[in-house]
């Protein structure tokens, strides 16, 4: 540790505590600006590819306002209410200077504000994802922390087994699985609904948790692979063979060596599951009845309402970068190779 | 590499288990027994001698609808690998020798395209864009196409820096007969390992599809669209949804196990263990394997 921190920062060698702390800062900031580097592009050209949809599905709010037999007139009027007379790259940029300042616009069906109607489901979806990606850390980490600590034993095989298993159970097999066993079966949990947190706390964990345990699989699944193979080849490294002959205990190599540097795959696979844990949404929120992000996306794509589709997917961009953003952060403050930008 | 992936035995399950599901992908609609759109008044029947799999709420025969959609789940999951395979690993091999700029624009590219979550958007473009598994597994093979770009880039990164590719180059070998002769060939298992995963991928993304609704249209059978039906009568028929969800995770299962044996066994150390497999199974008496051939 002390060494690659001597090489990364030479005025490290002062011992100075404030140098130290502004070392630190000066990491943070250089792996927000590269990410934001990475991203900003990304960002640019996602916001694009979703606006031209509306041009290439070729629907228009006047088929869904005034029914199929409308005059091509009163078609042209509805549409120069919307603004799509306009150039093509007008239309983009007051769309896209919008979504900077929160605005998604007005949807075609009833004409309410887009980022209102994305905000109420958002909670819903927001409880499920971050309760799954919890369960799905904390199982993951176990399984796959188990299977490499005891690896090659009957514990090691079980454990890789079962995450087979259950690596290719899709969500919505999950799902369904788990209402006919716990909601219908067992009548141990509510099979559809969502109840706010606020109105207590037992029911909103009673309403999430079959939802979330369905998301979870694949991260746990992902996780504790990730987790198993990436802690038995931290096992082989050089160093670790230094510790053991240095006479340090197997707890403090664990976690001081092994678990240091064994940890970044597993965190980097985090951040590119969370995008399909978002899809996924859409197929768990239909089973589970909840009215979340990923219906609204469904019943708004299913009714051809253009902007709200294209607000859902700006969204859900959004949600995916911020969290890769989070995801490098941590992987720059946890594993110390990824420091030297490796 | 067919034959390699058949020494081992994982191998041989993968293969087998993907050979029956084509099988049923080719022949499932003559196999039906029953017209798989015909309703009758015998509803949620369960198991019989004349419904194997029991009927659904309209009367219409579980196992001719299995056997009946078998082919679409198939060919869209296909579709999504073939696509990816051609999206992603052109521009990766290429983003090595055509310059900077085209692999700026690549790479930006593929970052952008991890970034969209597949599944949300392959149900807003099909719903927009016309209603249609054909388009919607496109979508999709463009949208996981950066496993394959990122693979294939990485694999060609490795060779273009090796010796004997600079000592070609500098014998006046143009880049295409370079990219033929030996990029392709270190290129390959890797790709490969790709399209069988993304074969695992596309089919859970063909079922979560039609198991929404979109893409078909509704009388017609899909592996995805039965599950979604037995989900309103689970208090009625709590085991209906086994059949399907069964055939599903198999398939998903196979085409992971062959990603598996493929990896184990494409290059250096997978020819070692080939070899020691071979060596043990054709000469048991000795304890031994013999050493194997290098490069």
């Amino acid at each position: 540790m002390t060494t690659t921190e001597a090489q990364a920062a030479p005025d490290l060698r002062r011992g100075d505590v404030l140098s130290r702390t502004r070392h630190t800062l000066g990491r943070v900031t250089v792996t927000v600006a590269r990410s934001i580097a990475i991203f900003v592009p990304v960002f640019l050209l996602a916001t694009f590819v979703t606006f031209a949809l509306r041009s290439l599905s070729g629907l228009s709010p006047a088929r869904i306002q005034l029914g199929e037999e409308a005059t091509p007139d009163a078609v042209a009027r509805v549409e120069a209410q919307w603004g799509l007379d306009r150039p093509f790259l007008v239309q983009y940029w007051d769309w896209f200077t919008g979504v900077l300042h929160g605005r998604l616009g007005g949807s075609w069906t009833n004409g309410a504000d887009i980022s209102t109607l994305i905000g109420l489901g958002l909670g819903v979806s927001l409880s499920v994802a971050t309760f799954a990606l919890i369960i799905g850390v904390v199982v993951g980490f176990v399984l796959g922390t188990a299977a490499a600590l005891r690896r090659t034993t009957w514990v090691d095989r079980a454990i890789t087994g079962f995450v087979t298993v259950i690596s290719v159970m899709p969500a919505f097999v999950v799902g369904i699985v788990l209402v006919t066993v716990f909601a219908v079966g067992l009548h141990l949990f509510p099979s559809a609904g969502y109840v706010p947190a606020a109105q207590g706390f037992g029911p909103w964990l009673a309403h999430i948790t079959l939802p979330a345990v369905a998301l979870s699989f694949d991260v746990v699944a992902d996780v504790a692979r990730q987790l198993r193979s990436s802690l038995i080849a931290a096992y082989r490294e050089n160093y670790v063979t230094g510790a053991v002959v240095r006479g340090l205990s197997p707890r403090r190599i664990f976690f001081v060596h092994v678990l240091r540097n064994g940890l970044g795959p597993a965190l980097a696979t985090l951040g590119l599951k969370f995008p399909s844990l978002v899809g996924a949404s859409v197929v768990t929120e239909w089973i589970f009845g909840l009215q979340g992000f990923g219906r609204f996306a469904n019943d708004s794509a299913q009714a051809g309402d253009v902007p709200a589709v294209q607000g859902v997917l700006v969204v859900s961009i959004v949600l995916v970068v911020a969290f890769n953003l989070i995801v490098n952060l941590v992987l720059a403050r946890v594993t110390p190779a990824s420091q030297r930008g490796v | 590499m067919l034959r390699r992936v058949l020494v081992l035995p994982s191998g041989r399950i993968a293969v087998a288990i993907l050979a029956v599901i084509a099988l049923l992908a080719l022949f499932g609609p003559l196999l039906a027994p029953q017209n798989p759109l015909a309703t009758s008044d015998n509803t949620l029947a369960s198991a019989s001698g004349s419904h194997w799999l029991g009927t659904d709420y309209l009367g219409r025969d579980v196992l001719s609808r299995l056997l009946d959609g078998s082919r679409l789940s198939v060919l869209g999951s296909l579709e999504v690998a073939v696509t990816a395979l051609v999206v992603g690993s052109v521009p990766g091999i290429l983003s090595v020798y055509l310059g900077r700029a085209f692999e700026w624009i690549t790479l930006r590219l593929a970052d952008t395209l991890v970034a969209l979550p597949f599944l949300l958007f392959a149900v807003a473009v099909i719903a927009l864009l016309g209603n249609g598994i054909t388009q919607a597994m496109l979508v999709t093979g463009v949208l996981v196409a950066p496993l394959f770009y990122r693979v294939s880039r990485a694999a060609t990164l490795a060779v273009a820096r090796s010796q004997y590719v600079e000592a070609a180059l500098l014998s006046g070998a143009s880049i295409g007969w370079v990219v033929r002769r030996h990029v392709w060939v270190k290129v390959l298992p890797p790709i490969a390992v790709a399209l069988a995963q993304t074969f695992g991928v596309g089919f859970v993304i063909v079922s979560s599809l039609t198991f929404l609704g979109i893409g078909v249209q509704p009388p017609a059978p899909t592996w995805g669209g039965l599950l979604a039906s037995d989900l309103g009568y689970l208090s009625h028929q709590p085991w209906a949804p086994l059949a399907p969800a069964l055939l599903i995770m198999i398939t998903v299962w196979a085409g992971n196990l062959l990603a598996d044996a493929l990896r184990d066994v494409s290059g250096e150390a997978g020819r070692a263990l080939v070899n020691s497999r071979k060596t043990r199974t054709d000469r048991p008496d000795q304890s031994e394997p013999a050493p194997t051939g290098g490069a």
